[in-house]
């Protein structure tokens, strides 16, 4: 057993569960947690088929910035779509749609007609899609940190196999750690308003899309990882600020109506006493 | 046609933010591949994030003054 590769392996792969956890969670938490698990199985599965058949070569054979900028894009187009709506339904430009509500009333009819209650357990394509290609890249890259930091073991007195268990169990644990603190977070999370979660996804979403297409050009982040937190900051800021200023407009437009509506009658008053 | 509206409609249903997360991803891609324009690339991430923000803004001026 390689220590120092195994807990290089076990942070570097920490990272990437993380991000991978966090959006099968959101996943699970606002579509439902069928899509989400079985978007992050499919996943799971194609990364076992690729490793199976590609081995090391993985490295090697599978264009990382192409599936990087697919991937980071379409996580653009979901994350800013999500963010739009939930922004303009802060600013009460848009009804807050509780979807909760109409889920209970839903889910009491069902009740009354003694029927099934199915809704809970739909499947969603979006909310699979959203959690397959998200472990799929991130599992792709854990995939890498193994196969590179169990390489890079490699010496004359250790083999290259040993290099790779040694990674390879570093970054089962971090895997297995991420998911163990997940399932408790699980619960709090359930009892966020709706429209806040949609938010935050939409803060995430765009956050990770903006990380994942940068790195397929190439692009630098400062601070690597890290900078991850600083992009969500950037984007929270923003939409706050957005959101104050669409209230803003909302109300001069909400006056400016009421000025013109009152006008005509100051009108006809001087038309009836002149 | 009905296919590509759905799709359009699953991704992104939104044609501001498709035009300018396309237009940012073509900037960048041109700032990557072409010579002339390497001096930029240390701007590309700043690029991006404000591109991002841009699109944001832009839908959503649509959406409160079109009201």
């Amino acid at each position: 057993m390689q220590w120092v590769v195994a807990t290089a392996a076990f942070l570097a792969s920490a990272v990437e569960f993380v991000e991978a956890f966090t959006i099968v969670l959101v996943v699970g938490v606002t579509v439902n947690w069928r899509s989400a698990l079985l978007g992050a199985l499919a996943a799971a599965a194609t990364l076992a088929l690729l490793v199976a058949t590609l081995g090391v070569a993985l490295v090697q054979w599978v264009p990382i910035d192409a599936l990087r900028l697919v991937i980071g894009v379409l996580l653009l187009l979901f994350g800013l779509k999500w963010l739009k709506n939930a922004i303009m339904r802060y600013a009460g430009l848009k009804a807050r749609h509780d979807e909760e509500a109409i889920y209970e009333e839903n889910r009491a009819q069902l009740r009354a007609r003694g029927a099934v209650d199915a809704s809970a357990s739909r499947f969603d394509l979006f909310g699979f899609l959203l959690s397959y290609k998200s472990v799929l890249l991130e599992g792709l890259e854990v995939a890498f940190i193994v196969i590179t930091f169990g390489l890079s073991a490699a010496t004359s007195t250790v083999s290259r196999s040993e290099g790779i268990t040694s990674a390879a169990l570093g970054a089962l644990l971090a895997g297995l750690l991420v998911i163990l603190v997940g399932a408790f977070v699980r619960i709090p999370l359930a009892k966020v308003p709706e429209n806040t979660l949609k938010f935050v996804v939409g803060i995430m979403l765009t956050t990770f899309g903006t990380f994942w297409t940068g790195e397929a050009f190439s692009v630098v982040w400062p601070l690597s990882d890290v900078f991850l937190l600083i992009l969500a900051a950037i984007y929270l800021v923003a939409a706050f600020s957005l959101i104050v200023w669409l209230k803003r407009v909302k109300k001069q437009q909400r006056a400016q109506v009421i000025e013109n509506q009152s006008a005509p009658t100051t009108v006809q008053r001087q038309e009836v006493n002149p | 046609m009905k296919i590509i509206k759905a799709i359009y409609n699953f991704i992104v249903g939104d044609m501001v933010i498709l035009i300018g997360v396309a237009l940012a991803v073509t900037v960048l891609a041109l700032i990557n591949n072409v010579g002339a324009l390497a001096p930029l690339k240390g701007f590309s991430g700043p690029f991006l994030i404000i591109a991002v923000l841009a699109s944001l803004v832009a839908t959503l001026s649509r959406e409160a003054f079109s009201s």
